[in-house]
């Protein structure tokens, strides 16, 4: 068999490659990118999953989750893993992208791996976005009224944006389907185009290694397999058996089902957006689009070109002052803003003294919906022995 | 002609016909995924109640509902607005929507205001902002009587 297989595919030439060695003194943190990759095909394979019993209308989505979670064998475990895994995928992605930068991993060659990298972080933050609208509960609807109000908010193209986003007026079944066909189709091909290219460039430039190899050192390490490989296995598997706990122990949370009046609930996003959501609050009135626009995006724009800003060649942390400053405090920023997020405490107000009136409309509400009368039947599709004598005179008269 | 020149034609043949196509197929499909950018939404009147049961209310939390298109399905649409009898015939009906990011605010009658649970927002009760980040007052919704009913602008 595998003399076959030698005959007709390259394999020896992919397993040399394989085997080439890599730069001295990896360390573990250069197995972050493998457990990226880990994560993008554990969303995939238990999204797959989830998606036979999910339906992406805003009347069954809910009762659909719920049904996962409560009557689908394994279900909840499912269900668990993925949304740990998209939690885990977030912090695994930050911190590879850390160590790109602290180790000047970004540098030239490889500008074209870095730029493929952090387009992998916004399709990443994509991926979030557009899932936790899907149960369509509270926390569902609300992040995602403030989501798409934020994009509202840049000049110009802003309300267009926006509009495209949901699909309408307001958030509601076009918003739903949008984001369900972003989340399942839309997302994962370009995730693993780019997961393909990104592999190929980090294949064809090499590990960068560490910034204290030397140019002797960078191909007289340990060979990429077995040795790397079996260390980035060991890190899934530890990885794995945590999200798995997380999915056994920590319930996934589903909240009340959507409701665009309940003003009771203080909407607050996914963690990992909760550095912006707790920005936004700091600019006010004319400088609202500080935070909801310029700032994001610049920083977005300044992380995608980092290589051809700071094209110099020193890769030791402590002589580059300025990278090792600008992004101590980036790091800082988001960690602070993040925990200022989680505890800022939820308003308080004072209850009306009127109570809450339900409207009983006196007007009948703009319906298609027609009356039925009583005997009437409403799904007779059975044809009467006259109709079908009829269709048949039809039939002979057309020949 | 010679190879060259006829191995330049062909490229430029290939591009041309592979671009040909794609605009044939990309401009349909763009103008598919983004047609709702120029859909117009209808407004319409839509009764919140009888004004004999909201006369002297003093920012009154009201939740109604109306029926709307959204997409391919006629879908019954909450909204919660608060209304306040100003007296006279005078009406006054403020939108709860956060005029900053969407969220929904909450009037506190200690504080004579509305206030945000998102980002701090304080509007106060002619729906000025006072305190946060919105950029616009908070949306005071156009209103009729008729016949008895109250009705308010749905856009």
């Amino acid at each position: 068999m595998k003399q076959f297989l030698n005959d007709r595919l390259p394999l020896d030439g992919v397993m040399a490659h394989l085997r080439k060695p890599l730069p001295k003194h990896i360390n573990l943190l250069f197995s972050l990118g493998s457990l990226a990759m880990f994560l993008l095909l554990l969303q995939a394979a238990t999204g797959a999953f989830l998606a036979l019993s999910y339906s992406p209308t805003p009347d069954h989505a809910y009762n659909a989750v719920n049904y996962i979670n409560d009557e689908v064998p394994f279900g909840k475990f499912v269900r668990g893993l993925h949304h740990w895994g998209a939690s885990a995928m977030v912090i695994i992605v930050f911190l590879h992208i850390l160590r790109v930068v602290l180790y000047g991993s970004y540098k030239a060659p490889r500008e074209l791996t870095w730029v493929v990298g952090v387009l992998l972080l916004l399709v990443t933050l994509g991926f979030g976005f557009t899932g936790y609208l899907l149960p369509w509960d509270e926390k569902a609807y609300w992040a995602t009224v403030v989501g798409i109000e934020i994009s509202s908010t840049a000049p110009v193209l802003g309300d267009v944006v926006a509009k495209i986003m949901r699909g309408g007026a307001e958030v509601g079944a076009v918003t739903l389907s949008r984001f369900y066909a972003l989340h399942t189709i839309w997302l994962p091909w370009l995730a693993f185009g780019l997961v393909g290219l990104h592999l190929f460039l980090v294949r064809f430039y090499g590990s960068s290694g560490t910034p204290k190899n030397t140019p002797e050192d960078m191909k007289t390490g340990k060979p990429f397999y077995p040795d790397q490989v079996f260390e980035d296995v060991v890190g899934m598997l530890i990885l794995f058996v945590i999200l798995a706990c997380a999915a056994l122990f920590a319930p996934v949370p589903l909240e009340d089902v959507a409701d665009p009046t309940n003003a009771d609930y203080d909407p607050r996003p996914e963690w990992y957006f909760l550095f912006l959501f707790q920005l936004l609050k700091y600019f006010q009135g004319p400088f609202e689009i500080l935070g909801t626009f310029v700032i994001p995006t610049v920083g977005m724009l300044l992380l995608l070109f980092l290589p051809f800003l700071d094209r110099s060649e020193r890769k030791v942390l402590w002589k580059r002052p300025i990278a090792m400053t600008v992004t101590s405090v980036c790091v800082v920023a988001i960690v602070g803003l993040t925990i200022l997020g989680a505890t800022a405490p939820k308003l308080e107000t004072q209850e009306e003294t009127q109570p809450t009136d339900e409207a009983q409309q006196v007007t009948p509400p703009d319906t298609e919906t027609t009356d039925i009368n009583e005997g009437e039947d409403v799904f007779d599709f059975q044809l009467t022995e006259e109709e079908i004598e009829n269709a048949k005179d039809v039939g002979e008269e057309s020949e | 002609m010679s190879k060259e020149g006829r191995r330049s034609f062909l490229q430029i043949a290939t591009a041309c016909i592979g671009g040909l196509m794609s605009l044939a197929a990309g401009i349909p499909l763009i103008g598919f995924a983004i047609s709702p950018a120029w859909k117009k939404g209808e407004s319409q009147w839509v009764d919140v109640g009888t004004v004999d049961r909201l006369k002297n209310s003093r920012f009154k939390k009201v939740n109604y509902t109306f029926t709307a298109k959204d997409g391919w399905v006629k879908a019954t649409k909450k909204r919660s607005v608060y209304v306040t009898d100003a007296g006279n015939g005078e009406w006054s009906v403020f939108s709860r929507t956060c005029s900053h990011l969407g969220c929904l605010v909450r009037w506190d009658e200690s504080k004579e205001s509305f206030l945000c649970p998102c980002h701090g927002a304080v509007f106060d009760k002619t729906g000025a902002v006072v305190a946060g980040p919105p950029p616009r007052p908070l949306q005071k919704l156009e209103v009729k009587v008729e016949n008895g009913l109250l009705y308010v602008k749905e856009a």
